[in-house]
């Protein structure tokens, strides 16, 4: 009983941190933008280029910014809300979500291969989530390899079943493996991968959520797989 | 009696939001003249004729209301319960114009009948453009409902 309430005192507790979030660190930011842009345009003549290049930085700063925080609002929705547990075709959802980042890069060449018949029991939404972050990444990833590869695929690990999804791009220093699913760590530059570092940290809450786990393989230059579980089966 | 021209009722208690909202509209080449309530008090004395305004002609209301949710004393949805609990002002347009996206305030403001809800945009160019298109669709396109005489 004890227990409940403390978990209950923390859920409102974030309910209203989020909320003030949403309200309170967006008004300055517009704030900021806004004015921004009324110096860019009302006193224009009486600025020099350098000048107006600052302020367009100072602007795209805060574009950013705001996207931290709605990929932060986002994370912590994940945590709310009620679970639920269907049966999922994962075959047909990974396709789904690769025929997505077909139709966003249509001039992308990726050898994509998809296991037929995997299956769990788990929350849809959240796991298409999962499965948007780890495909898109891998997308992401291999877009500089002359040749994409990406797998889908399961692994029997005693009466656990592992999913995996393994790509050919440039991995990562296994040393750096436990930043990896903190929020807002990445370990590329923005200027060679985009990104916020929100993904993985999503995908860790959505899996461990629903009592499974998340961990990687890779090696600079040879790769990197994803592998998690869904929790019990039954 | 002349028509008055059609005023825009804006709700907002940050001066800085208040006075992009109104930058955004000049911008827009929005003409219509523009009253700022500061909050929810203001806004209601301004729309009944009370207080501060017990002058004015209760027959002039604004043809739209833009309403901020996060307002101090007297909340947004407050504000829109008494609009909408008034038989001079129930049919009034009201947009819920706020920074929050969340489910809870989106639920409330058309639990309380908002015609409408339009979160502003962090990207000025975005505010400015939201701003153009609220005012064309709320102002021209939109019938507003008849008139009523004293």
């Amino acid at each position: 009983m004890e227990r409940t309430r403390e978990l209950d005192a923390a859920n409102k507790e974030l309910e209203a941190f989020s909320y003030s979030i949403s309200h309170d660190l967006r008004a300055p930011l517009r704030a900021i933008d806004g004015f921004s842009k009324a110096i860019l345009d009302d006193y224009a003549e009486k600025l020099d280029q350098q000048a107006c290049v600052y302020l367009q930085r100072v602007r795209a700063g805060i574009q950013k910014m705001s996207g931290l925080i709605d990929d932060l609002l986002s994370l912590s929705r994940i945590s709310r809300g009620a679970l639920r547990k269907e049966a999922i075709n994962l075959t047909a959802l990974a396709r789904d979500v690769v025929a997505e980042l077909q139709e966003g890069e249509p001039s992308r060449k990726v050898a994509v291969e998809i296991a037929n018949g995997l299956t769990a029991r788990g929350d849809p939404r959240l796991t298409t989530i999962v499965l948007t972050n780890l495909l898109g990444n891998a997308w992401k990833y291999t877009a500089k390899r002359p040749e994409s590869q990406i797998a889908f695929g399961q692994e029997n690990n005693g009466n656990e079943t592992v999913f995996y999804v393994r790509d050919n791009g440039p991995g990562f220093d296994m040393a750096d493996a436990d930043k990896l699913f903190a929020p807002f760590q990445r370990l590329h530059r923005n200027s060679e991968f985009e990104g916020t570092g929100i993904g993985l940290a999503t995908v860790q809450r959505i899996v461990s959520r629903q009592g499974g786990r998340v961990w990687a393989k890779a090696a600079v230059n040879q790769g990197a797989t994803f592998f998690f579980t869904l929790g019990e089966m039954r | 009696m002349m028509m008055n021209e059609p005023t825009i009722l804006l709700v907002e208690d940050n001066d800085d939001d208040a006075a992009l909202t109104v930058m955004a509209f000049h911008r827009a080449k929005i003409t219509n003249r523009l009253i700022r309530a500061r909050d929810g008090v203001q806004a209601l004395d301004y729309l009944f004729c009370r207080g501060e305004y017990a002058a004015r002609d209760a027959c002039d209301l604004p043809a739209v209301t833009l309403l901020d949710l996060n307002l101090p004393n007297v909340s947004g949805l407050e504000v829109l319960k008494a609009i909408r609990a008034d038989e001079r002002t129930k049919h009034l347009p009201i947009i819920v114009l706020t920074s929050s996206n969340e489910d809870k305030d989106r639920l409330g403001a058309y639990d309380h009948f908002a015609n409408s809800y339009v979160v502003k945009p962090v990207d000025y160019d975005r505010f400015v453009a939201a701003a153009q298109q609220l005012c064309f669709y709320w102002m021209v396109l939109n019938a507003p409902p008849p008139r009523k005489e004293p």
